[in-house]
């Protein structure tokens, strides 16, 4: 191999780059895995991860010197001293906010994966088929038959644990033995499943954590503290699943501290034939050579890198010509949802600390269900027994109210909604060249807002979780919605849209830019539509769908 | 509904692993950090403070958990300004109070007369947090209407109140208070929904 030349250059390190390396190496490529950010170890590199609480200086909270540095972290409920490292420094790295964005980033090895929520489910064909039955934004090119076995791929080497049941808006999947429900909720799914006439269902959370020893990782130890990183790799991180994988093969370079800043595009040839990188620590400058670039940077970066692509031929950058690059940023709304207190079950308690909480699929707009809003909604939630942090209201003081808290509380349960966002034009990301971060890069402009789709939505969302607590028999049952910026639920998707026509997608059906097909884009970026389930499963099955095609085409000589 | 909504949810949500929940809201914003004024003799008081309100009983208490140093560092590092100045001089406005009520300083005070006062500022902070709420509300509003909850920050609260919080996190978070009020497993290894339980039996630390 010559030298900085590989057969593929994958960006970001994060899922989906995971993913395409892994995928890529085992093909037999040869490939070089770029991240921005710097090293971070499987286990050795995972600092608070056993220690006790009190060995924590600030027993969990932040300093104010941290408030400063992190600002958008510190407006939400990740600002947390075990992870202040993992975000990116705000300082170094700016956005404008022409409305709120609320931009949660990981610039390190392994990026969200160490840090992610870990829930995993599929989407169904009714979401795949949405934008074409309503006639919203483009329909996507695949259905779901396409990805199914993608999915099957990806869920068995993952380690995907959960609960079949059959649901045609949640596809089954190839499943570790799922965790449990504990008696209040088994009692709460019950209520809810007769009450609901078996319309609604209150099932465990499918989560990329393994509930039994899984491809050499001896699995969940119920600790409760997996985004420190896990020590046991009980769940699907970078780490602790796709970069060992990859390795193995004796196929893998990584190079830390390495900021692409462009696709390097070959006009005569229409095809990209590397990229160019900043050494985030030195500043110089670098270019690598490749037969094919996997952009997985990130939804919004890898459309900066885009956007900073070939634009001597696009003046906004490889993939513009369509007109939708940037736009169609999507996320998921949450922050609102209800809670109540359960009566009963003072003889039962818990032991450990399960890795996830129970899922209400989606049911509106599924059959007979019409509302005056397009798509749906999930809820992730819990029922636990409160602990010291409860207020007390009569043992104000003294050996009675320490006793008190030394005891645990009453069961309490309560969910956040997670509703889908339709893709709107309007609703994009763009270069603001009047400002640059640390390196001099220019950096992205953030325009997007919830519409009147969601804002109906949101109201559904609070009323029919408390019409479901109220109906399982929840007592003083209270809802909030704090609002919602976009970004805030850390899946930001879209950008760089896939579709069946050049002229209105980025990307075709095979994840590849429309105007240099040996690039890849499988990221968050290429979502048409954003369900309301949660995203991450979905780009593992469209990356490795992605690397099997484009290493068919490599040998075919077509790209 | 405001942010400790949310974050009161999510404590439910992940059965109190992810920490911030109800009333430990006065968290941290920008501001310089310096010596706000904690001497020896004013962490004694606050460890006394914190024993007053989780004495020794079978397990340890406040004290042996050291709480009082625990305030000083996380008023120092945590606390925005305005708290941190509130918190400081609230240390000597309890002194006073103390003498107004008992005719002498809190560190001369019985464990009854120390018990006394520290009720009688409960009932006063009370009625001072709702004042500051309601004083905040407006600001609240408006950030609510910007769709920026985010930058929202509480006016302090009452003395008492912030003591009183710290003395409840400081405790059940340091070791004697998890291991031996509490009961602390690092790694459980598996789980269990539906544990037998009775009167007496002790929580999980966090």
């Amino acid at each position: 191999m010559a030298d900085n030349t590989y057969n593929a250059i994958v960006v970001g390190s994060g899922i989906s780059g995971g993913w395409a390396a892994k995928e890529l190496c085992e093909k037999g490529l040869k490939v070089l895995l770029l991240e921005r950010g710097g090293p971070h170890e499987h286990i050795k590199d995972y600092k608070t991860a056993t220690k006790n609480r009190w060995e924590l200086e600030h027993r969990g909270y932040t300093t104010i010197e941290q408030k400063k540095k992190y600002p958008v972290i510190h407006r939400g409920w990740a600002a947390s001293e075990e992870v202040m490292d993992a975000w990116t420094n705000e300082e170094d790295c700016p956005y404008t906010e022409i409305k709120p964005f609320t931009w949660w980033r990981s610039y390190r090895f392994g990026g969200r994966s160490v840090l992610w929520g870990r829930h995993s489910y599929r989407w169904s064909q009714m979401d795949f088929e949405a934008n074409a039955k309503e006639g919203i934004a483009v329909p996507w090119p695949v259905s779901y038959n396409d990805i199914a076995p993608w999915y099957d791929h990806v869920e068995k080497f993952a380690g995907i644990s959960g609960s079949a049941h059959g649901l045609p808006q949640l596809p089954d999947g190839q499943f570790l033995p799922p965790f449990e429900l504990n008696i209040a909720e088994k009692d709460v799914a019950d209520r809810i499943k007769k009450q609901f006439k078996g319309q609604r269902h209150l099932i465990i959370g499918r989560v990329a954590n393994i509930s039994v020893p899984h491809n050499e990782r001896p699995g969940c130890q119920y600790r409760g503290r997996c985004w420190e990183g896990c020590p046991f790799g009980g769940y699907f991180s970078t780490q602790s699943s796709t970069f060992p994988a990859a390795q193995k093969t004796g196929n893998l370079t990584v190079r830390p501290w390495s900021i692409v800043t462009q696709v390097l595009f070959d006009a005569a040839k229409r095809k990209a034939t590397g990229v160019e990188i900043l050494d985030a620590e030195t500043n110089q400058t670098y270019e690598f050579k490749s037969d094919i670039v996997f952009l997985c940077a990130s939804s919004l970066n890898s459309t900066w890198i885009m956007m900073n692509s070939a634009t001597d031929i696009w003046p906004d950058g490889l993939g513009s010509s369509s007109g939708e690059l940037g736009h169609n940023v999507m996320d998921h709304h949450y922050n609102m949802g209800a809670r109540g207190t359960i009566e009963g079950f003072e003889d039962k308690y818990s032991f450990g600390k399960r890795p996830t909480g129970f899922y209400i699929p989606r049911f509106a707009n599924i059959g007979n269900d019409k509302r005056d809003y397009l798509r749906g909604f999930g809820y992730q939630g819990a029922a636990s027994r409160s602990g010291w942090r409860r207020e007390v209201a009569e043992l104000n003081i003294g050996a009675d109210l320490k006793d008190a808290l030394s005891e645990p509380g009453s069961w309490e349960i309560g969910a956040t909604g997670f509703g889908e966002i339709l893709p709107y034009h309007e609703n994009k990301i763009s270069l603001d060249k009047s400002r640059s971060d640390k390196w001099g890069l220019p950096v992205l402009a953030m325009d997007a807002e919830l519409k009147e789709n969601e804002m109906k939505m949101r109201k559904d969302i609070v009323e029919e979780m408390k019409v479901m607590l109220e109906a399982a028999g929840v007592k003083e049952v209270k809802t909030w919605d704090s609002g919602h910026a976009m970004g805030h639920g850390i899946h930001e998707m879209g950008t760089a849209r896939m579709g069946s026509d050049r002229k209105t997608s980025v990307l075709n059906k095979w994840n590849q830019v429309w105007d240099a097909p040996n690039v890849f884009v499988t990221d968050g970026a290429f979502m048409t539509s954003s369900a309301c389930q949660n995203p991450s499963l979905t780009y593992m099955a469209f990356t490795a769908r992605a690397v099997d095609h484009a290493v068919s085409e490599l040998k075919k000589g077509n790209l | 509904m405001d942010r400790r909504e949310l974050l009161k949810m999510i404590a439910v949500v992940t059965g109190g692993a992810v920490i911030g929940s109800e009333f430990f809201l006065t968290g941290c914003t920008a501001g310089g950090k310096a010596d706000v004024g904690f001497t020896p003799g004013n962490i004694a008081l606050l460890d006394e403070v914190g024993e007053t309100i989780l004495p020794a009983t079978t397990s340890p208490g406040a004290k042996a958990a050291q709480v009082g140093e625990f305030m000083k560092v996380f008023v120092t590092d945590c606390y925005p300004q305005e708290s941190q100045d509130a918190f400081v001089k609230g240390i000597n406005e309890l002194d006073e109070a103390c003498k107004k009520m008992h005719s002498k300083s809190f560190m001369d005070c019985t464990p009854e007369q120390r018990r006394d006062l520290l009720i009688s500022l409960e009932k006063e902070a009370k009625e001072y947090n709702k004042a500051q709420e309601e004083k905040d509300k407006p600001r609240w509003e408006e950030l609510k209407k910007q769709d920026k909850e985010y930058d929202f920050v509480a006016s302090p609260k009452h003395y008492y109140t912030m003591m009183k919080q710290l003395t409840l996190l400081g405790f059940f978070t340091s070791k004697p208070g998890a291991t031996q009020a509490l009961r602390h497993e690092a790694v459980p290894g598996k789980y269990d929904g539906a544990l037998p339980y009775k009167k007496g039996d002790k929580a999980w630390a966090e």
